[in-house]
């Protein structure tokens, strides 16, 4: 019996396939990689991570970490990552607290509060994030009196030299002691959590809804009130729809923290940016964000993957 | 064309999941030319594995299947002659959800055969009328019975005038006044003479329609006879412990 | 309201005592901050900074010799969609009499947006004369289609009508960049919301393809086809959308030959598409996963290689499924184009910081913001709505479950 010839044959196809497809992509690859040689040392920049070392030369507007302007680009970028670090984790914190609240406001009995709760998720959901940020730092913060006039909320403290928290004095006019956030760190908080929060209310929303009704009623008829009957019946059983969609909302939120470059808060792409600009170091800094934050997300991922754990291990 | 055409030739099939599973141990078969050939077994015996390698639904390690005279092996060329001839009928329909009742019906002689679509309708109408689906050609599946819906599927496969029908348990996901109504189409299509292998339990029907019935347990081909002797008389003791637990 | 309605609201509301104290806490709050931005919007908000820049918002800097141009694309999408508004209405089956309540009330509001949006604007009386002629257009051509719609001939042009479509976008690309007859305009020069929506339907466009090949590839038995397409759906959607745009606009350069670098434009639209894709590929894979085994198999037995399977069986079932996520992905996008202004080019946002950048409109950061962030709200919420919709229609054609 002949050969079959290679197009007809069911099980030669599938590699033959796969053969092609690598192939051509192995060329495109060996291409753009050849092409960037080239490029590279046309420009005087072979790749590497010496550069890290030397002088960054910039300042950086905020850091947690101690830096300044004659310490190493490595150091620089690390008082960045820091910075992302920040936000990402007060962010998390709030916005799945007011998205909670708002994702259970949404069946309250109550109808203002129900509308409120729509309203909110409906009209931040469809703005986009970016017109947020830069609608709260410059319409909104930077537009704070000065510290002898500052604006007082229970436990706040808004001026133009930033915003406090726990009791800061006014001395001479201007405000001490107490916690400071800067305003591009307070504007960027406020922005990210109001609108990450929208999103989270609706995952708790979808969560609540796929508890089957029969438990609302079983618990009511054991003399439990809504709320009792929400924390100690429905959220448990919700939380297993909840998790998996909190993960992609959290990763959602600790991407979008590099908008913080719009209103001028040194998160690690600010930094990055910088840098960039200084050194011409494209390929570099480019990986090192991207391995950044990749990690960032497997980290969000493989601490919701333990808490899912956790959630279903308890009914089991 | 005698009716002495041998249409299915299976021999020595063998057949291993990758878990290393065996469904199907050395099953044999031969299907000549208009005859009806029903097949039963308990659940998991490897009837539908078995039906469903005769349109390369299923594939097979070892043994030898000829269908219609083309040799199912890698070549894709046979594969797609023999899935032209070769209609099947569904235990869930399948019918194309986004699609009427016509066109689930001209899809595949248009595309396929590259018949005219003018031509096929008229002939998918008649076929329509024929399982007695007519006025419903241009619902969709969604709108009909479950009974409706494998006439319709029946059609379906008629439509693309196979040489052999093959049936999979086609009326085990219908309510019991429903099996009534595909049936009498199946037996209809027996009298004008289709090849055909039906894998069912209606017992009723293969005494009536089978030319042989077929008994599979284990993926292995237990026993092959007439209804009459299979039925009353069975060789095997397999044979007769299965149907004491169906009669 | 009924009665009955009445007394169910004053229950839910003033029910109990802690009922009562959050109603009347919460009215309290709403009405405060109600009064405060009606009291800013009327009294301290200077609108002048929105009226001024009306058409820099909407065009940019598209060259005013070549306006023409972009009042005959308008037009040309305007009687497309009265085509299309009337030619979906007539094909109901029963000829409609009437026009629906839902189209009157669209029409009865884009009769008061065209008749009260343009002088708050500060629109010349030619402009404003040549809107009203628009709205007049539409609501003729659909009152004409929707006589149509049940003629034979109407139904041939309603099959062949995406091809229309396509047709008049190709044009609409014509008449936006130029050539071929018309003075080029450069894509540097083309700003505001007609670049923001222009870049939105491109890469949507070009997006969606890309992103079913991934899907499939991402589902594929050979393995090869399926690790890179999950190499690439995973890498894309962990990295934030600014780091890849950047790396378009600075890295390019570097990968092409002799440090080509086309147009920032394109190389934004290109990471966009990327981008868009590897979302789109996720959402295509959940309709895919939707199609039952069942229609592969009898699409198979019947006789359909696996190109026809897919282009006629799976396919268009799983991109019903896949719609109301599409439709998400959609919205997003539209969301995501802002990032535009960041790297420099100058979608609505950015044209709209480059005014707020303006000496004479500084620090009106609040009036320009709030209108785009109703620009952007309507679009957003429209496409929602437009999804909710056609989802519900597209459900109406399988009315029963299979029975059994």
């Amino acid at each position: 019996m002949t050969a079959l010839p290679w197009w007809r044959d069911s099980r030669k196809l599938g590699w033959l396939v796969q053969a092609a497809v690598g192939l051509g992509l192995l060329v495109v690859v060996a291409l753009l990689l050849s092409n960037l040689e080239q490029n590279l040392t046309r420009a005087g920049l072979r790749l590497t991570l010496g550069w890290l070392n030397q002088p960054a030369g910039f300042d950086i507007a905020e850091t947690l970490l101690p830096y300044k302007a004659s310490d190493s680009y490595g150091r620089a970028l690390a008082a960045g990552l820091v910075n992302t670090l920040r936000v990402v984790g007060i962010g998390l914190v709030l916005s799945t607290a007011l998205g909670v609240v708002a994702g259970a406001a949404s069946f309250s009995t109550n109808p203002l509060l129900r509308g409120l709760s729509r309203t909110y998720v409906e009209v931040v959901r469809n703005i986009p994030l970016l017109l947020q940020l830069v609608f709260w730092y410059f319409a909104v913060f930077l537009t704070l009196p000065p510290a002898n006039q500052a604006v007082q909320l229970p436990g706040l403290q808004l001026a133009k030299s930033g915003v406090y928290l726990l009791g800061a004095r006014l001395v001479n006019g201007e405000l001490v002691g107490g916690w400071r956030l800067s305003l591009e760190l307070a504007a960027l908080l406020t922005g990210l959590v109001i609108y990450s929060a929208a999103f989270i209310a609706e995952v708790v929303r979808g969560g609540i809804a796929s508890v089957p009704r029969g438990q609302w009623e079983a618990a009511e008829s054991l003399g439990l009130k809504p709320l009792a009957t929400l924390r100690l019946v429905v959220l448990p059983q919700a939380l297993r729809v909840i998790v998996p969609g909190l993960n992609s909302q959290y990763i959602s939120l600790a991407k979008n923290s590099s908008l913080a470059v719009a209103i001028g808060y040194p998160d690690l792409y600010a930094v990055a940016e910088t840098t960039l600009n200084q050194t011409g170091r494209g390929i570099e800094v480019f990986l090192l964000l991207m391995v950044v934050y990749l990690g960032l997300d497997l980290c969000i991922s493989l601490l919701m993957n333990g808490v899912e754990r956790l959630v279903h291990l308890k009914d089991r | 064309m005698t009716s002495n055409q041998l249409m299915i030739e299976a021999r020595g099939v063998n057949k291993w999941y990758p878990n290393g599973f065996q469904a199907l141990r050395g099953a044999d078969l031969e299907v000549r030319r208009g005859e009806k050939v029903v097949i039963m077994g308990p659940s998991g015996s490897g009837k539908s594995t078995f039906l469903r390698t005769f349109n390369a639904l299923e594939d097979f390690q070892e043994g030898s299947i000829v269908v219609d005279g083309m040799a199912l092996n890698n070549d894709l060329r046979n594969i797609d002659a023999i899935r032209r001839e070769v209609g099947m009928v569904f235990q869930q329909f399948n019918l194309f959800p986004h699609l009427s009742v016509l066109d689930n019906l001209l899809l595949a002689p248009v595309w396929v055969r590259k018949r005219p679509r003018a031509e096929v309708r008229e002939q998918a109408l008649a076929l329509l009328e024929r399982v007695g689906i007519g006025p419903q050609a241009d619902k969709f599946p969604g709108q009909l019975s479950g009974g409706q819906q494998q006439r319709v599927a029946i059609a379906r496969a008629l439509c693309m005038e196979p040489r052999i029908m093959l049936f999979d348990e086609p009326t085990s996901a219908l309510d019991p006044e429903k099996v009534r109504e595909v049936l009498d189409v199946m037996r209809q299509l027996a009298f004008d003479g289709m090849t055909m292998v039906v894998v069912t339990h209606e017992v009723g029907f293969a005494r009536e329609v089978a030319d042989r019935v077929v008994l599979m347990d284990e993926g292995e081909v237990v026993e092959v006879a007439p209804p009459q002797q299979f039925f009353n008389n069975p060789e095997h003791e397999r044979t007769r412990r299965f149907l004491a637990q169906i009669l | 309201m009924s009665r009955l309605s009445l007394q169910r609201w004053r229950r839910q509301l003033f029910g109990s005592v802690p009922d009562t104290v959050l109603s009347l806490g919460l009215g309290a709050l709403m009405a405060w901050a109600a009064w405060g931005f009606l009291h800013w919007a009327f009294g301290q908000a200077q609108w002048l900074v929105v009226r001024a820049n009306a058409a820099t918002l909407a065009i940019g800097r598209y060259p005013e010799a070549q306006e023409w141009r972009l009042w005959l694309l308008l037009g040309m999408l305007v009687s497309l969609t009265g085509l299309s508004w009337g030619l979906l209405r007539g094909r109901g089956g029963a000829a409609a009499p009437g026009w629906p309540l839902n189209d009157r009330i669209a029409a009865a509001l884009l009769g008061l947006l065209t008749l009260g949006l343009p002088p708050l604007l500060a629109f010349g009386a030619i402009n404003q004369g040549r809107l009203l002629c628009l709205l007049g257009l539409l609501l003729l051509l659909r009152t004409l289609a929707g006589r149509w719609g049940n003629h034979p001939w109407g139904q041939r042009l309603a099959k062949g009508w995406p091809l229309v479509w396509a047709g008049a976008y190709l044009l609409g690309l014509w008449l936006i960049g130029g050539g071929l007859g018309l003075t080029p305009v450069r894509p540097s020069d083309w700003g505001g919301l007609l670049f923001t929506l222009l870049i939105t339907s491109l890469t949507l466009l070009l997006a969606l393809p890309l992103g079913v090949l991934l899907a499939l590839g991402r589902r594929s038995e050979l393995p090869l086809l399926r690790w890179v397409s999950v190499a690439y759906i995973e890498v894309i959607r962990g990295a934030p959308l600014i780091t890849l745009l950047f790396l378009g606009q600075n890295l390019v350069g570097f990968l092409l030959p002799g440090g080509l670098a086309p147009d920032r434009v394109w190389r934004a639209a290109a990471v966009l598409t990327g981008f868009a894709a590897a979302y789109v590929a996720e959402a295509v894979r959940g309709g895919l996963n939707a199609v039952p085994r069942g229609q592969l198999e009898a699409s198979r037995s019947l006789g359909l290689s696996t190109a026809q399977t897919l282009a006629l069986v799976v396919l268009p079932q799983a991109l019903k499924v896949a719609l109301p996520a599409l439709v998400g992905q959609c919205i997003a996008l539209l969301q995501d184009t802002t990032l535009l202004s960041i790297i420099g080019l100058f979608d609505l946002l950015g044209i709209a910081r480059s005014v707020l950048a303006n000496p004479d409109w500084l620090g009106r950061y609040a009036e320009v913001y709030l209108v785009l962030a109703v620009l952007y709200w309507g679009s957003c919420a429209a496409l929602s709505l437009g999804s909710r919709a056609l989802e519900q229609r597209l459900s109406s054609n399988n009315l029963r479950p299979s029975h059994r």
